[in-house]
């Protein structure tokens, strides 16, 4: 009785190792064909696997030879700027959201939440030819700007279920000790929010880096990103899937470096509230 | 509530003592009234700035405007009236319920799949915790791109194992038969590890007690996880269920960078058909209706699923 | 003008020294004489580019160009499956931002309808503007004509105004892997037939996966233009007739629904196994790799598969393996022409800096830069005879066996086949999508053809065939 639980208990974690192997082969493995992609000279992108004579060319020439280092930095700049605007605007606004009862509070809530859904093609003409008149357009506020519709929409949600986990109580408990509401904020909320704060910036930020229709068509040649530029690589007299590959590697770096960082934090800091109990 | 009664959650320094209270309490609950405007007031102002467009794309609905010249005039609702008699839109519709069901229904079971494994205290899943939300990392153009490459029968990686299974000839994006299972494997790629990482914070999240007391009860694994987990679970995952319905209703990069629509018309979601017409096409009023359509689905949709997302956070706090 | 220099000697020198240094960068002043390039210096021009490697000579140059001129250049490069969709969105913006563009000479027909673009015939015929030595009648006729139109729909192009210019041009012929070819003893295909029977019998050639003849086959309308148009003009079908006063697409001829019969039996039969996720760098990057024995496509496709760098490294696996030849035609004997597609910049009619912009125009399309380029920066398909005839052009060509032959050959029936009306994007990619259900979901050609047709004329037949009105301004 008790040896057939113990097969029974092994054949299950055995097969729930193979499963989570088997997806994390089809995960990982496109990744490592593209960083394998990376350093592979064009006449060797097709015909070899994995035995093949590795190349830095492709770096070089992604890093080296072209402009694509302005671009990377742009994408920096504007995606940090972004989060960082999001984080001042939308944590206050997630708190105010948890917080108080008001009129149209639920409306307003799912008000900013739509705006995540806006279909980017029915308003990027009009959105073009407003950048265009106003000078937004090719600027690094102008991305920023436009760039709020997906990382704050997201950062208010997740941050939102946070602020409704904090016992009013605590609040009380500091406001009693004499601080003003502002300090209660800085030196107890925000402490206490910091696992959300630090994820939901992590996925803000990867979804502005990640961004394509909008700073394909509201920038150029001065605040343009690299994900826009790094297509550029792919093709021009022969088909350059090395370059592309390099410049994705590249591209990734930031969120990967970021994503390790932050990884204490990274999973327990994603719930949207109420099941901490 | 308890001691708060006193003090309302929020409120600046409430040590006033020998002041007047009848007088500052009515200003002091004006004041109160105004403050969460105050405080969501930045972020509406720059959210709302999408309106102005939004509301200059629903005028230009009504007009026969195109890319082609500044001059148009109003031609009232002819735009919604040939979309809705246009066969290709319906086709279209469907194609889009069909993508997004099919993308978040697999990422969903997917997601929860995974992050269940993942919740597990041993090495391999502690390892791949992080390195599992690695795909969300590569813009997802460039993922179709190596995705793509991977599929191509003459020349991509797969080739070689998928003979090994007697399916050397698969074609993939290239064949009506498959593009649309090309499409949602790809997009299950890039997304599922978004389900993922929001499940597995929620699961990490989840209060330790019940389940002591379900273990002494005995309930089988099953049992727990239907009765307990999945309960107060269930605000998350509503919550990325929007997520991934809204935006996989909407997806375009990803099918643009595979089939372009094709074969024939088989991936021609609303989007698509809604980029061509406006952009490449130019005809850019008639596109916008098939988005206003669109975005009505999304609206609503997210709307019920957003009521149903309160109630369940009410009862999972209750479980709790 | 020159002749008046006083020193014979000198003018006999410094044309030695044009030729001599033409691919240096100090040639631009030998060029000189005594045109004002410096008419528009201190302006800053905005220059919208489509990543090419045409557009990667110009930029390479772009040091030179503020050398001469004093104008400043911000560019920005796209990738081509964004390209027109981004410069569509500028141009309708009408706020002269950008200057310069590149565009195709079939987009050409959409851009020059809407009045995006500037006429050039004032700036060509103005001796202050335009160097004496530019030199029109130096570019070939059919592909200066590619960037003429006199905006009337169904009018061939070659007559009224002179739109944009052509940085460069692509013919469509076939590319063949010649090693493979002398090794097995293969004949080139003369005719269609021989090329499908060709195309079905090499499957597998090399290897599992590997096949005939790369064609595109994209939903999009570039998969219209290579091979698939070649064949079909050069056998006498027509895309358009005019009935009525009205134009009137003829893809429901029986001789167009003929040939797209034969078209969809060599993709299914001889074609990638991936053709619809298929265009040109597919085609060329499987053709470059040694998996398909053909390529049917732009010539510069194949010639780029072909290079080895003089350090030896190689374009592709198959570099240095290439042959050319002219496209299989239908009868034997015909004579074998081809579709042209022509790389072009045009000035944006709203542009604020036209003067400069023209100065750009004429040095980036001018006999000094053309020659640089084909010498040093990869433009193969030059659009200058005089840069054909140069003795350092012809040495870096002779490295593709059968290119300038080919070249020589077919360039007299070489025009762009396509007739020109402004809903050229929309009409060729249902052109496309009506392939794909013919050659993937099995619709009966004819009828799919006759259902494409329709589509087309509802479209061009509200169309007026007549000169636009010039409007009395009504630009705000």
């Amino acid at each position: 009785m008790n040896e057939s639980v113990s097969i029974f208990t092994l054949v299950g974690r055995v097969s729930k190792t193979v499963l989570l192997l088997v997806y994390a082969l089809f995960a990982l493995f496109p990744l490592l064909w593209m960083i394998i992609m990376s350093l592979k000279p064009d006449s060797q992108m097709f015909t070899t696997t994995f035995i093949f004579s590795p190349t830095m060319e492709n770096y070089s020439a992604v890093f080296l030879r072209s402009d694509y280092p302005h671009f990377f930095l742009n994408n920096l700049l504007v995606s940090i700027s972004a989060v960082l605007l999001s984080l001042i605007v939308g944590v206050p606004a997630a708190y105010a959201l948890a917080r108080f009862h008001f009129r149209l509070k639920e409306d307003i809530a799912f008000t900013i939440l739509s705006f995540r859904f806006a279909p980017e093609i029915l308003v990027i003409l009009p959105l073009f030819l407003i950048y265009q008149r106003t000078g937004l357009y090719d600027t690094y506020f102008g991305l920023i700007w436009v760039y709020q519709l997906i990382t704050l929409p997201l950062l208010i949600w997740i941050l939102r279920g946070y602020f409704e986990d904090i016992s009013p109580d605590i609040e009380a408990a500091a406001q009693l000790d004499g601080y003003s509401w502002w300090q209660v904020f800085l030196k107890v909320l925000l402490p206490l929010v910091k696992p959300g704060l630090v994820a939901a910036s992590l996925l803000c930020f990867i979804f502005a880096w990640n961004a394509f229709t909008f700073p394909l068509l509201l920038s150029d040649a001065r605040a343009q990103t690299s994900t826009v530029v790094a297509l550029r690589f792919l093709a021009s007299d022969t088909v350059h899937y090395g370059q592309v590959a390099a410049a994705a590697t590249i591209s990734a770096l930031p969120e990967v470096i970021l994503a390790l960082l932050i990884q204490k934090h990274l999973v327990r800091g994603l719930s949207f509230g109420a099941v901490k109990g | 509530m308890r001691t708060t009664v006193l003090v309302p959650p929020g409120e600046p320094s409430v040590e006033t003592p020998g002041m007047e209270l009848s007088k500052s309490a009515a200003k002091y609950a004006q004041r109160k009234a105004l403050r969460p405007y105050l405080i969501l007031a930045p972020t509406l102002l720059l959210t709302l700035g999408i309106l102005i467009p939004f509301v200059a794309a629903i005028y230009l609905s009504f007009t026969d405007f195109t890319l082609r010249s500044s001059d148009y005039s109003f031609i009232g609702f002819d735009n919604y009236v040939s979309m809705l008699q246009n066969p290709d839109f319906w086709h279209s519709l469907v194609v889009t319920l069909q993508y997004a069901f099919l993308c978040t229904t697999v990422e969903m079971l997917l997601g929860i799949g995974v992050a269940l494994l993942l919740n597990e205290e041993n090495p391999i899943s502690k390892f791949l915790r992080i390195i599992l939300i690695f795909p969300l990392m590569i813009a997802p153009v460039i993922g179709t791109l190596i995705w793509k490459l991977m599929t191509n029968p003459s020349v991509g990686i797969l080739r070689t194992p998928m003979s090994w299974v007697g399916l050397g000839d698969f074609k993939w994006g290239a064949s009506p038969d498959t593009a649309m299972f090309s499409l949602v494997l790809i997009d299950a790629w890039v997304y599922t590890p978004f389900v993922i990482i929001l499940v597995l914070a929620g699961l990490r999240s989840l209060p330790k007690s019940p389940y002591e007391a379900a273990l002494i009860d005995g309930g089988s694994p099953w049992f727990v996880f239907k009765n307990l987990t999945l309960p107060m679970l269930a605000p998350v995952l509503l919550i990325t269920l929007v997520f991934r319905l809204m935006l996989s209703l909407q997806e375009f990069s990803i099918i643009f960078a595979l089939t372009e629509g094709g074969p024939g018309d088989t991936t021609m979601s609303l989007s698509l058909l809604a980029y061509n017409r406006g952009f490449p096409f130019y005809g850019l009023a008639e596109a916008i209706p098939i988005m206003l359509f669109l975005y009505l689905i999304v609206y609503l949709v997210s709307f019920i699923l957003i009521g149903f997302w309160r109630k369940a956070q009410q009862r999972a706090s209750g479980v709790a | 003008m020159r002749i008046r220099s006083p020193k014979f000697a000198f003018v006999v020198a410094s044309i030695g020294a044009a030729i001599l240094l033409a691919g240096s960068p100090g040639s631009a002043r030998a060029e000189e004489s005594k045109f004002d390039w410096k008419q528009a210096s201190g302006t800053k021009l905005v220059v919208m580019l489509n990543k090419h490697p045409y557009a990667d000579a110009i930029i390479k140059r772009l040091p030179e160009f503020k050398e001469l001129t004093g104008i400043d250049v911000e560019y920005t490069e796209t990738p081509e499956e964004n390209y027109f969709d981004k410069l569509t969105t500028a141009l309708a913006s009408k706020n002269g931002n950008p200057d310069v563009f590149m565009t195709g000479t079939y987009q050409l027909w959409d851009y020059a309808s809407a009045g995006y673009m500037e006429a050039l015939d004032q700036y060509l015929n103005d001796p202050t503007q335009t160097n004496p030595d530019y030199d029109v009648k130096d570019i070939f006729e059919g592909v200066l004509n590619g960037g003429k139109w006199d905006l009337v729909p169904g009018h061939q192009t070659g007559t009224g105004s002179q739109w944009a210019l052509a940085l460069g041009f692509e013919t469509n012929i076939l590319a063949y892997n010649k090693k493979y070819f002398d090794e097995k003893g293969l004949k080139v295909p003369k005719t269609f037939d021989e090329l499908y029977s060709l195309a079905k019998q090499l499957k597998d050639w090399n290897g599992a996966g590997s096949y005939g003849v790369a064609v595109r086959g994209t939903r999009n309308w570039a998969t219209i233009h290579p091979g698939y148009m070649t064949t079909f003009t050069n056998a006498g079908a027509k895309d358009f007739e005019i009935k009525d006063g009205k134009l009137i697409s003829a893809l429901d001829q029986p001789l167009a629904i003929e040939i797209t019969k034969k078209w969809a039996q060599l993709v299914k039969d001889g074609g990638p196994p991936a053709w619809s996720n298929y265009t040109w760098y597919q085609c060329g990057a499987d053709f470059g790799a040694g998996k398909a024995a053909m390529l049917f496509d732009a010539d510069i496709l194949g010639y780029f598969q072909n290079v080895v760098s003089p350090d030896g490294k190689k374009g592709s696996d198959q570099a240095g393996n290439i042959a050319f030849a002219p496209p299989p035609v239908m009868k034997e004997g015909d004579p074998a022409g081809a579709n042209e597609w022509i790389w072009q910049i045009a000035i944006n009619k709203s542009s604020k800096q036209k003067k400069a912009a023209w100065l750009f125009m004429q040095y980036f399309t001018g006999k000094e830069h053309g020659t640089w380029a084909a010498i040093n920066a990869s433009v193969v398909d030059p659009p200058r005879k005089s840069v054909w005839d140069n003795a350092d052009f012809k040495a870096v060509m002779d490295k593709a066996p059968g290119y300038l032959e080919t070249f020589n050959t077919i360039i007299e029936h070489t025009s762009v086949k396509f007739t020109p009306q402004p809903f050229f994007d929309e009409s060729t990619t249902n052109w496309a999508a009506t392939l794909q259900k013919i050659v993937l979901q099995g619709a009966d050609p004819k009828s799919a053809m006759t259902e494409l047709a329709k589509s087309i004329t509802r479209n061009t037949s509200k169309l007026k065939l007549e000169q636009p009105e010039k409007k009395p301004s009504t630009s705000k």
